[in-house]
């Protein structure tokens, strides 16, 4: 264990803060887990913030405008390690999904009326800059943050799941969504959730990215022979990892 | 002993309510899918559950001792006594499986445990509950405490154990006297793998069928009523950080994770590998340790299959 106190920052760009939050919610642990660390930065709750180096800054959100880039830069050069702190950060999540969609869509929404805001396409952290941890999920399970400190803090290399939903969801003796007519991507999205939507007879839309064993072409045969359409299939891959999956369009068509 | 004895159906729900007062009862039970719970007056014969009971010995979750620095204890764990009934022929042999890794082999307590205060009640499949049952084509045993052959009005009871025996004396006011006998144990249509043998069929190409339709999602593993394969990891405790728990959790051979070491080297890059080592180790290499098969031929993973991989169709086909 390291005699001096890990410097941690935590920041948001555009996001709905829920992942900073799902670290605040360890109610019972935080005290002790503030404790084991020296919390230099945390604008979403502190109002003194000391910005200058930091071992790890967890970042949440993703680039949707230019002080995002900015801001996210500055933090780069700050961090020694940078951790992308759930789904926005990690692969654009639902704010991406306007890449999918044509301008005309969406402009009458907000952005031509907020003449300050300079859209950007929006884009994940990694897009950007080096990251050395993702840290996924929307939000994040407030125990993987906690569990990831912990061991950041032992000096130990911090595991993140890389196994398939249907892991946890077979284990908590759930019946298979896929076999009940449900468009689940289970199979090729990372669990450590605990299944907590298929628990709930919710399909999995993968909000925690792709394992890196997933086979996208595999499960897009399954949805199609099980008769969903190509206009579903594609709008639940879209939804959280759309830019992870350049080929998509290949694919459907194979 | 007399070792068959005769139960009216009628009487089923009676005998079960009495066995109920003294012990935790476990029935399958028919919700979204069949699943083993705690009896509560409905209970389902006519399909295998989806889930076997695997989970109510090798547990899911497991804390296999606290630490604090270099001490350790062994959390007491309270023990109920627990009847199973219904538990099908190749879900007992299964058991059984599990009995020579974790007490015949290794003593492990936690399992030891689990099973010491259980009895278990089996239920013989008049014909295959399942078109992917095969346990015709695998050599299982008597491995039950208890077991019930469904005549339509009535049931014969066959008692296997000493433990069988003396739930049966304790209890001797439902069951009858009877001259019929067991003629067959062999359920009829299920021997559909026709060749165990498998060690020269290693390289065959055909395998490759098989894994290019696997997602790697483990639905196998987890429902297989033998598969054993788990990892260990340390739970450290916050408040302070020599303290804490290791804790034991299912896991399985088609997870690329699974043999990831140190370095950051996976054994089994390829999904085939993988596929493979799940049928070698049911088939082969089990065998090779203990004498039998680890496979009892319940067509879980198969049916289970959320792409419904028939690698029974594919060894069959091989040897062609």
């Amino acid at each position: 264990m390291k005699t001096t106190k890990l410097k941690i920052g935590f920041y948001g760009i555009t996001g709905c803060a829920g992942c900073q939050l799902s670290f605040i919610f360890n109610e019972d642990e935080l005290l002790s887990l503030i404790d084991l660390i020296d919390l230099r930065a945390f604008p979403f709750i502190k109002e003194f913030n000391l910005e200058e180096k930091f071992d790890y800054v967890f970042i949440e959100g993703l680039v949707a405008n230019k002080n995002d880039l900015k801001t996210l830069k500055k933090l780069r050069e700050k961090a020694d390690k940078l951790v992308a702190l759930g789904a926005c950060a990690h692969t654009g999540c639902v704010p991406a999904y306007r890449n999918f969609t044509l301008k005309e869509n969406y402009k009458h929404l907000l952005y031509m009326k907020r003449t300050e805001i300079q859209d950007v396409k929006p884009t994940p952290v990694d897009t950007h800059v080096n990251v050395d941890y993702t840290i996924p999920g929307c939000p994040p399970d407030k125990n993987e943050i906690m569990n990831f400190i912990k061991d950041i803090v032992k000096g130990k290399e911090p595991k993140i799941n890389n196994n398939p939903v249907c892991v946890e969801c077979r284990r908590n003796n759930n019946v298979c969504l896929l076999d009940v007519g449900k468009p689940c991507l289970g199979p090729i999205t990372r669990g450590g959730c605990n299944s907590v939507c298929t628990n709930g007879k919710f399909e999995c839309w993968g909000c925690r990215g792709l394992t890196d064993d997933a086979d996208i072409k595999l499960l897009v045969k399954l949805l199609k022979e099980k008769g969903f359409s190509e206009k579903i299939i594609k709008q639940r891959m879209r939804s959280f990892v759309g830019l992870k999956l350049p080929n998509l369009e290949k694919i459907m068509n194979e | 002993m007399v070792n068959l004895l005769k139960l009216k159906k009628a009487h089923l729900k009676k005998f079960l309510n009495k066995l109920k007062n003294e012990h935790k009862l476990y029935v399958p039970v028919k919700t979204d899918l069949v699943r083993f719970e705690e009896y509560k007056g409905d209970i389902y014969l006519k399909e295998n559950s989806y889930f076997p009971i695997k989970e109510f010995f090798f547990k899911k979750e497991e804390t296999l001792f606290d630490y604090n620095k270099n001490k350790i204890s062994v959390p007491e764990k309270e023990s109920e006594k627990r009847i199973f009934f219904g538990v099908r022929r190749c879900d007992l042999n299964a058991i059984k499986h599990q009995d020579m890794i974790f007490i015949e082999k290794f003593n492990d307590p936690y399992y030891k445990k689990e099973r010491e205060n259980s009895i278990l009640i089996g239920y013989h499949c008049n014909t295959a509950p399942s078109e992917f049952c095969f346990c015709g084509s695998m050599d299982l045993k008597d491995c039950q405490d208890l077991m019930f052959f469904d005549k339509g009005s009535y049931f014969l009871v066959e008692i296997s154990s000493k433990k069988g025996s003396s739930l049966i004396k304790k209890h001797k006011e439902f069951f009858k006297n009877t001259d019929k006998k067991i003629t067959t144990k062999k359920i009829p249509n299920t021997d559909i793998l026709h060749t165990k043998d498998i060690s020269n069929l290693y390289n065959n190409p055909d395998w490759k069928k098989a894994s290019s339709m696997c997602l790697s999602c483990s639905a196998c593993t987890a429902l297989c009523p033998t598969c054993y394969c788990h990892s260990i990891h340390d739970e450290g405790n916050v408040h302070n950080l020599n303290k804490g728990k290791r804790k034991r959790t299912w896991s399985s051979c088609q997870l690329k994770e699974f043999t990831k070491v140190a370095g950051g080297h996976v054994f089994r890059e390829k999904r085939e590998d993988r596929f493979k080592h799940r049928i070698y180790h049911q088939l082969e290499y089990f065998k090779e340790r203990y004498g039998v098969n680890l496979c009892t031929g319940c067509g879980r993973c198969i049916s289970g299959c959320p792409t419904r991989i028939n690698w029974l169709k594919l060894v069959n086909e091989m040897k062609k």
